[in-house]
This record gives structure tokens, C-alpha cells and sequence, in this order.
């Protein structure tokens, strides 16, 4: 949607607006809402990761596009929004991934991962001559127990039950808010999962574009549902 | 015996014309109270056949001065006692129900649109059914060329009320106070007109935000007399406002909360397009050759309003084929579409995931 010009308060990012928004910050969050749709369930036996990549041509290679990272053994992102800032933010946490285990020699704790890219999103929004981050990460991984966060172009960091990022957020969010249960089994919440990103293509998601990661308990891996998988867990939903 | 045969006028549109010879001596009259008006009318010309065209003349108060009949309907009949009289004056175009006109079937697509009009329909066929629960203000907003203004025309004759159309622009007026007055006059004479549809075009010229009125200082008077009459501090039944606009961001606040309901318009999908162009294929001057692929064209148009479809690409190609003196081919068709500039309306989609 167009959007007024707010008298110059919308020019830098540093400058608050005299009802105290930063309106540049505030634009890079339709950024993210261009992307497509991506989506994180977490349960008591692993979180999942659910996306739909955007395949705009028959001649694309489907695998050059990335929508699900893997960060380190236990964490994997998914992003909307700003591709090539997505790799950044990417680069960095695995980077994080890193020192945390040649400082502590453990794997890093999934909320920690997520503050450190929120710091550093954050710098991008208080210091002049740069551009805030046009995208949103959701981060999953499993430490003592499965996590899920969203982080935003603020650099706002919250923990989630089940959320989604990207285009028609709302549509899937209304889904989850009504379906979701904390005793759901891993293979309940990837069957909401794929409900909802059908629902947010408007039925457009199929065997192709959609993208399932996973990270068990018991396994603290991330792994990826198999096509033949994902076929069936398209058939099941459709049926419904 | 002959008079029975003569139908009786249901709606009569004069313009004054003045008076035939000038003097120095001789006022200009102005209309002040229309209501008024149509009685005083209606006693000295009950009786009277009138056709489009012609002129009448007052024999009272101003002997001589004329009036033009720009338009009566049904044609040729006789004005009598229920005979709606409307005095049309410079700025507003008053367009009387005629049978043979748009139907808000022949509007291609906005689907909810319709749906949200059609209590508009159902207002103006009863207005006193409604009482304090009527539909007063209703906001058109969207992209040029989906059909707003179609759409109020179709509601207007659907409803067979007349519809009074101006342009946002000429309600501002030369002077500071014009435009206030001018507003005021304008729901005066849309009371003696009602049922009907005050159907404002551009009411961004008038209604704009207060933060952008710098620019025209007496545009906030202009906001504040519209303000009053929406709010309808005077009862006027059957009476319904349109506005139309297609910057509805840049509209007061208090203007815009006015509006019971904000109807959107879209710019048509691929069927849709298609269904515009295979309507509008069918009133084509020429004949239209087997070749020609509508889907084909709709697909490529993406990004495009109904109006640029007929203006941009139909007529151009039709033009194409009058000149050649041949039947409408598909050559005409793509060489028009190709050679618009291509609608970017979303970013590079490589650059989202």
C-alpha cells in the first residue's frame, strides 16, 4: 500500500517521528512481507520448519533458491523477505555457531544464536548511512528442549509457540492460533504446517516449492522431509 | 383525445438560456430555492409538450427569460404535475434513469464491490424504510479505470434515480467562500432532486488531507462544508453520496471516517480481462478475424485497468484495422499491447524469498 509521506520523518532511519516511530524500520518490515511464506511449529518432540519457495520460471534450478539455512548441527532458519540480506544475517550466525564452540567447545544455545543477530540487527537501526535488514529469520533449534524465535528488521526478538513470517502472515496465523496444541505429535504439526502454507499460497504450494526441515529431541539434527513425504502430506491435507 | 396519447414527463432538465434580446435594464435571474422553483414551473408550464431542445419561457417574474430543455424523459411528453423539474446549472451534470443503459451486470468482475452496493440499490428504491439507519456516505476508492464511476451510473439507473455527477475540482471555485457555498447549493438542490446519488469524482481536490492544506488555504472551509452536509445536520432523505478517488491515503481523516463503508475497486485478473475484452470485442466496428486469442492478450496485460484494455489496446487495434480497411487480426491487437510501457507493479521478485 502507498504510504503518505510522514514530513520528512521517513528520510533517515535515526530520526524519530514525534510520536516516536522510526518510520524506515517500520518500511523495511514490508520487505519481509514480500517474501513468500515461511513458517515454525515448535512441539514436545522437535520443531518444524515449513516454507514455500517462489519457482517463477520453468527454466529456474529450484535448489538455487534457499529459503531453509542450516546454521549448525542443531539450528536451522528459516527467512522471508530481502534474499541477499538473508545470506548476510546467515553468514553471521553460522559465524556465531563457530566461536561458541571454539570459545565454550559446545554447541550454542538457540536463544543465544538469536540475540547476537538481533544486536546485530539492531546496529542498523540507530546509526546513520546504513539500511535496516529487510528480513525476518525464524530460527528453530533444539538445546535442552526444542526452540523457535522471530526475529524482525528491529531487531525485536521473541520466542514462539508456532508463528510464520512472509506473505499472508495473517492467513496463517489465524489458522495456528485456532488449531494449535502444545501435545501435538511431530507429524500433527507438519500436517497444520503444510495446511496453512496451502492456505497462504492460496493452493498454490505443491510438491516442488515447499521446503520441510525438522529438529527432533531426541536427535538434535536438522534434517529435511523427503519429496515422497511431502507428496503424501500434500494428498492428506488436500483430502481433508 | 390527442393530449391522452402524450406521456407524461417523469424527469425534465432545464438550463436557463437567458433572454432573447439584451438591455442594460434587465436583471440575470438566479434560482435561490429550487424546491420553490419546480412549483412555480410546473403552474405556469403543466400541459406544455416538451421535447429536447426546446425552449420555454417564464411569463411571470422574469417575462421572456428562457430556459433550454436539455433533456426530458420519456421523450416528447408532457410536463404534469409529478414531473420531477431539475434546473441544471454549469458545474454538475444531472443524468436522468433512461431504460436502455448500464446494468451492473455489464460491469466485468469487483465482485464485492457489488455485493457492498447493492443495499445502496435497495436504500434508493425505498428510502423511507430505512430512516435513521440509511446508507448516507459510500467511498469508492481503488486504481483509474476499474469502474467507479460505472458503477455509480449502473446503481443510479438500477435504482431508476437520477444521479448528479461532479468533479471534485469544480466544487473549489474561483474565490475564498465559493467552495463552501458552492457544496451547500449543491445538497440544497440534490434534496429537491431525491431519491438520489451525489456522486463526487476526485473528492481528493477537495477533501485532502489538512496536513497537505499549505497548499490552498481555503481548502479546509471546503473540508468543513462537507463535513456538515455528510453528517446531514439537515435530514436529507434519499439523498446517498459517492465519493470516488483513487489516493484514498491522502484523504482527511474526518472526511474519511465520514464514510459508512470504503468499497474497493481492483484492477481485473486474467479472466476478468478477458471478460472485458470479449464484452467490448462484441460492439466492434469491424469484423474480428478467427485468429484473434483473447486469453493471449489478457495474460500478457497483467497489470492493466479495464479502461486501459478498451482505450489502449482495443480501440488502437481497431483503428489499425479501419485504416488497413481489413477484418480485426490478432497482429493489430499484439502490436498495440506491445507497444504500451509494461506495468511494473511489484519489486523484482528475485530479490524475496
Amino acid at each position: 500500500m502507498h504510504v503518505a509521506p510522514q514530513m520528512g520523518y521517513d528520510r533517515a532511519i535515526t530520526v524519530f517521528s514525534p510520536d516516536g516511530r522510526l518510520f524506515q524500520v517500520e518500511y523495511a518490515r514490508e520487505a519481509v512481507k514480500r517474501g513468500t511464506p515461511a513458517i515454525g511449529i515448535n512441539t514436545k518432540e522437535g520443531v518444524i520448519l515449513l516454507v514455500d519457495k517462489r519457482v517463477t520460471s520453468r527454466l529456474l534450478e529450484p535448489s538455487s533458491i534457499e529459503k531453509i539455512y542450516q546454521i549448525d548441527e542443531h539450528i536451522g532458519v528459516a527467512t522471508s523477505g530481502l534474499v541477499a540480506d538473508a545470506r548476510t544475517l546467515v553468514d553471521r550466525a553460522r559465524i556465531e555457531a563457530m566461536i561458541n564452540r571454539i570459545v565454550y567447545d559446545e554447541p550454542i544455545e538457540v536463544e543465544t544464536l538469536a540475540k547476537k543477530i538481533c544486536d546485530f540487527k539492531q546496529q542498523f537501526t540507530q546509526y546513520g548511512g546504513v539500511r535496516p535488514f529487510g528480513t525476518s529469520l525464524l530460527i528453530a533449534g533444539v538445546d535442552t528442549k526444542s526452540r523457535l524465535y522471530e526475529t524482525d528488521p528491529s531487531g525485536a526478538l521473541l520466542g514462539y509457540k508456532a508463528t510464520a513470517i512472509g506473505a499472508n502472515r495473517n492467513v496463517v496465523m489465524e489458522l495456528l492460533e485456532e488449531r494449535y496444541r502444545e501435545d501435538m505429535t511431530l507429524e500433527e504439526a507438519i500436517l497444520l504446517g503444510v495446511e496453512a502454507l496451502v492456505k497462504a499460497t492460496e493452493g498454490e504450494a505443491s510438491v516442488e516449492t515447499i521446503e520441510i526441515g525438522y529438529i527432533t529431541v531426541e536427535e538434535k539434527k536438522l534434517k529435511k522431509v523427503e519429496k515422497e513425504k511431502i507428496a503424501e502430506y500434500l494428498r492428506r491435507v488436500k483430502k481433508e | 383525445m390527442k393530449s391522452r396519447s402524450i406521456a407524461k414527463a417523469k424527469y425534465l432538465i432545464l438550463r436557463p438560456a437567458g433572454y432573447p434580446m439584451k438591455s442594460s435594464y434587465h436583471e440575470y435571474p438566479e434560482i435561490s430555492e429550487y424546491r420553490v422553483f419546480e412549483f412555480y414551473a410546473k403552474e405556469q408550464w403543466q400541459g406544455l409538450k416538451v421535447k429536447k431542445g426546446d425552449y420555454l419561457f417564464d411569463s411571470r417574474m422574469f417575462p421572456d427569460f428562457a430556459f433550454l430543455v436539455v433533456d426530458v424523459e420519456p421523450p416528447n411528453s408532457e410536463i404534469s404535475s409529478t414531473t420531477r423539474i431539475i434546473v441544471d446549472v454549469r458545474e454538475e451534470q444531472v443524468i436522468l434513469p433512461k431504460t436502455k443503459s448500464i446494468r451492473m451486470n455489464d460491469i466485468v468482475g469487483q465482485e464485492r464491490a457489488k455485493q457492498q452496493c447493492r443495499i445502496i440499490k435497495k436504500y434508493l428504491e425505498d428510502p423511507k424504510k430505512f430512516g435513521e439507519w440509511a446508507p448516507k456516505n459510500i467511498l469508492f476508492y481503488g486504481p483509474p479505470g476499474t469502474g467507479k464511476t460505472l458503477m455509480a451510473k449502473a446503481l443510479a439507473f438500477e435504482s431508476n434515480s437520477p444521479i448528479m455527477l461532479i468533479k471534485g475540482t469544480t466544487l473549489i471555485g474561483e474565490h475564498v467562500g465559493e467552495g463552501a457555498q458552492r457544496i451547500h447549493s449543491l445538497y440544497e438542490k440534490a434534496k429537491s432532486l431525491a431519491p438520489c446519488i451525489v456522486f463526487i469524482d476526485e473528492i481528493d481536490a477537495i477533501a485532502i488531507d489538512r496536513r497537505y492544506q499549505d497548499l490552498r488555504g481555503d481548502v479546509s472551509e471546503i473540508v468543513n462544508a462537507l463535513l456538515t452536509e455528510m453528517d446531514g445536520i439537515d435530514e436529507r432523505e434519499g439523498v446517498c453520496t459517492i465519493g470516488s478517488t483513487n489516493r484514498i491515503e491522502f484523504l482527511d481523516e474526518a472526511v474519511r471516517s465520514r464514510f459508512e463503508e470504503e468499497v474497493e475497486f481492483t484492477l481485473p485478473n486474467e479472466k476478468e480481462r478477458a471478460e472485458i475484452l470479449r464484452l467490448y470485442l462484441k460492439r466492434s466496428p469491424v469484423k474480428i478475424s478467427e485468429d484473434v486469442d483473447i486469453m493471449k492478450i489478457a495474460k500478457m496485460m497483467d497489470g492493466f485497468s479495464g479502461r486501459d484494455l478498451v482505450e489502449k489496446v482495443l480501440k488502437k487495434a481497431i483503428h489499425e484495422a479501419i485504416i488497413q480497411d481489413s477484418e480485426l487480426k490478432m497482429e493489430h491487437l499484439l502490436n498495440a499491447a506491445n507497444k504500451l510501457p509494461k506495468k511494473v507493479k511489484d519489486a523484482p521478485k528475485h530479490m524475496f524469498v
